[in-house]
């Protein structure tokens, strides 16, 4: 056997795996993905908005707070990051108006949305603290139904489905499927405990967990990556409610969508970094969470060099068999081009394709919303073979950034 | 509360392998079978050869006719051509045995002793012609590849163009010690190269018209 072809049958088996991981958790709790626990008790809880020049949005994203039907919400504390616009005047107007709302303002930029989030942290006295960025906008019921989780006392985290409030052009439209799959998969980690981010247009908190971790780190560029690993590490449970939704904006073209990515890759680098001792723990951070993190990388990378090498050799060989059957005046395909037996790797990436379609397909039929129209199948198939693709090239960026010590948003 | 599924890990681990040997176990078994539908085709073609290396002897001892003689040889080509053509499609598809590159090395000496019968047969009889083409299996060499790939276009082209040409593809990096020789004797120095009636060798082709001029010589 050729060691490509061995290559190639690691590869296929690991992703295999992690498929059947998520085929096996969802068909074993399909019944409980939707499940909402009803609270003991109106936990108090304060949210927090980190701003940083979103004079457009801010006041939406306080009023969708406000227009929360959670009644242990106490306060919304929206923190100003020295913004170059006017959002601060627009928050202090919002705080004169609503007594729950407080205005404060960093005394200098912090840079990155932890620093300011950590700032509003120290204003919070109830027992529950929860998370929202200036460009979200958490639904109505979507508090009173993560609440529920922190019956259990060994939960320290719970967050929320986010989904894309801006689908106007095809980068957001792509956008708005992969959201709805990145919830849906992280919903079935949470069933084996491995949820790895808790993310930040609303997520909540146990105040004392927080403290325990001592908040957000403000050198991380993922923040919301990093204190979820701090919690599974300090023994934590993080959980997800699926049903309590926060609509995001999302990045309308190219280039914001990039440097975004990149971000959110660096972040999980300095993330894996920061916890690489725990891969030899028995928890679940050193048993799935990291070892799932890191082989999506290797997975990612290797994956885009075997591709591009076959890929680039295809393409060159193609190209010079055209331009010299020209010259020689031959046919430019003949019938000994198409091969009818297909090997045994090309039937494992089919099967790998149909099962990945499916899953997404499964995770569609999860998302349904009321509000939006339906995703057109080519837009899931854009996604499916397209938008993956661009993947493993931003993993080599992010890394490169990562080597070379970038840590600005 | 949600309960902990951990097993999963387990059971999913289990259905990747049990997925994989089913998998590889098909994989074999198809492949196993390609190869002895090869071996098969290749016993029947070696009697061929056989009964064609007892003909050319008759035509050494006897008058044959020439006619008879290319006959014979142009159809046996022709039979192992296609067969090589089956053999390629279950070779490149091939990727957990190695039977079909030892199947490969066996035609190729067949081949080369079909050439090796022609060199007398050619000698008495010139109603026909031979192109031997010899390239290299192992290619690594993009360029190369693509070459290779364009010369057999360019010799199908001209096999279909006069169906009096004998045309014998062979690799000639198959460490056959025959071929090697033979290889030797006509001081080959570089694949692919094409050796026309036992005569010329060309290490570049254009078009078919280079070939043809030479049957003309």
């Amino acid at each position: 056997m050729e060691p490509l072809t061995i290559v190639y049958l690691v590869y296929t088996f690991i992703a295999f795996y992690f498929l059947f991981i998520y085929i096996l958790t969802y068909s074993q709790n399909r019944k409980q993905i939707y499940e909402v626990i009803k609270p003991d008790r109106n936990y108090p809880l304060s949210i927090v908005v980190p701003c940083f020049n979103e004079a457009k949005s801010i006041g939406k994203t306080i009023e969708a707070i406000l227009n929360s039907d959670y009644k242990g919400l106490k306060k919304v504390i929206v923190v100003d990051d020295c913004s170059d616009d006017n959002s601060y005047e627009i928050i202090k107007k919002y705080a004169k108006k609503f007594p729950r709302v407080m205005a404060v303002q960093t005394p200098k930029n912090t840079g990155n949305a932890a620093g300011a989030k950590n700032y509003g942290a120290k204003f919070v006295k109830t027992e529950l603290i929860g998370f929202s960025d200036a460009d979200s906008f958490p639904k109505k019921d979507a508090m009173s139904k993560m609440v529920g989780f922190f019956n259990d006392t060994k939960t320290g985290a719970v967050t929320s489905r986010v989904l894309v409030s801006n689908r106007e052009n095809k980068i957001s439209k792509v956008q708005a499927i992969e959201y709805k799959i990145i919830a849906f998969t992280r919903k079935l980690l949470g069933f084996l405990e491995s949820i790895y981010v808790t993310n930040g247009p609303l997520s909540i908190y146990r105040k004392k967990a927080f403290d325990q971790v001592k908040g957000f780190d403000e050198k991380n560029l993922t923040e919301d990556i990093e204190i979820t690993w701090n919690f599974v590490s300090k023994g934590w449970k993080v959980q997800m409610a699926i049903p309590a939704i926060a609509y995001t904006v999302v990045p309308d073209n190219v280039k914001t969508w990039f440097n975004q990515r990149i971000r959110w890759n660096v972040g999980g680098l300095q993330t894996i970094s920061k916890y690489r001792s725990q891969f030899r723990e028995t928890g679940m951070l050193g048993l799935f969470i990291m070892p799932f993190f890191t082989l999506s990388w290797i997975l990612g990378l290797t994956g885009l060099f075997f591709l591009a090498y076959r890929i680039f050799q295809y393409v060159v060989v193609k190209f010079l068999v055209t331009k010299y059957s020209v010259a020689a005046n031959v046919a430019l395909i003949a019938a000994e081009d198409f091969n009818m037996n297909p090997s045994i790797l090309f039937l494992f990436g089919m099967l790998l394709f149909v099962l990945g379609l499916t899953y997404t397909l499964t995770a569609m039929a999860y998302s349904r919303e009321k509000d939006f129209p339906k995703h057109p199948l080519r837009d899931i198939f854009i996604y499916s073979i397209f938008y993956l693709l661009m993947y493993p090239p931003l993993l080599i960026v992010a890394f490169y950034k990562f080597i070379k010590g970038h840590n600005t948003w | 509360m949600l309960k902990s599924k951990k097993h999963v890990f387990w059971e999913a681990l289990v259905i990747t392998i049990a997925i994989f040997l089913v998998g590889l176990f098909t994989g074999i078994l198809v492949e196993t079978g390609n190869s002895n539908k090869i071996s098969n085709l290749y016993i029947q073609s070696e009697i061929s050869l056989v009964d064609g290396t007892a003909i050319s002897q008759l035509s050494k001892d006897s008058e044959l006719d020439c006619d008879s003689l290319r006959k014979n040889n142009i159809d046996f080509a022709n039979k192992i051509y296609e067969e090589a053509k089956l053999l390629e499609q279950y070779e490149t598809a091939g990727k957990l045995t190695d039977g079909m590159k030892l199947l490969h090395k066996k035609y190729d000496l067949l081949r080369t002793l079909l050439w090796m019968g022609n060199q007398n047969s050619l000698d008495r009889c010139d109603n026909y012609h031979l192109i031997v083409y010899l390239y290299e299996y192992e290619a690594e060499e993009i360029e190369k590849k693509a070459t290779q790939k364009v010369w057999s276009k360019i010799l199908l082209d001209l096999k279909k163009e006069d169906p009096n040409t004998l045309l014998i593809p062979i690799a000639a990096d198959q460490e056959i010690t025959s071929l090697n020789l033979l290889i030797e004797e006509y001081k080959i120095n570089s694949l692919p190269a094409l050796i026309v009636n036992n005569k010329d060798v060309l290490y570049t082709i254009k078009n078919t018209q280079n070939v043809k001029d030479l049957f003309n010589n």
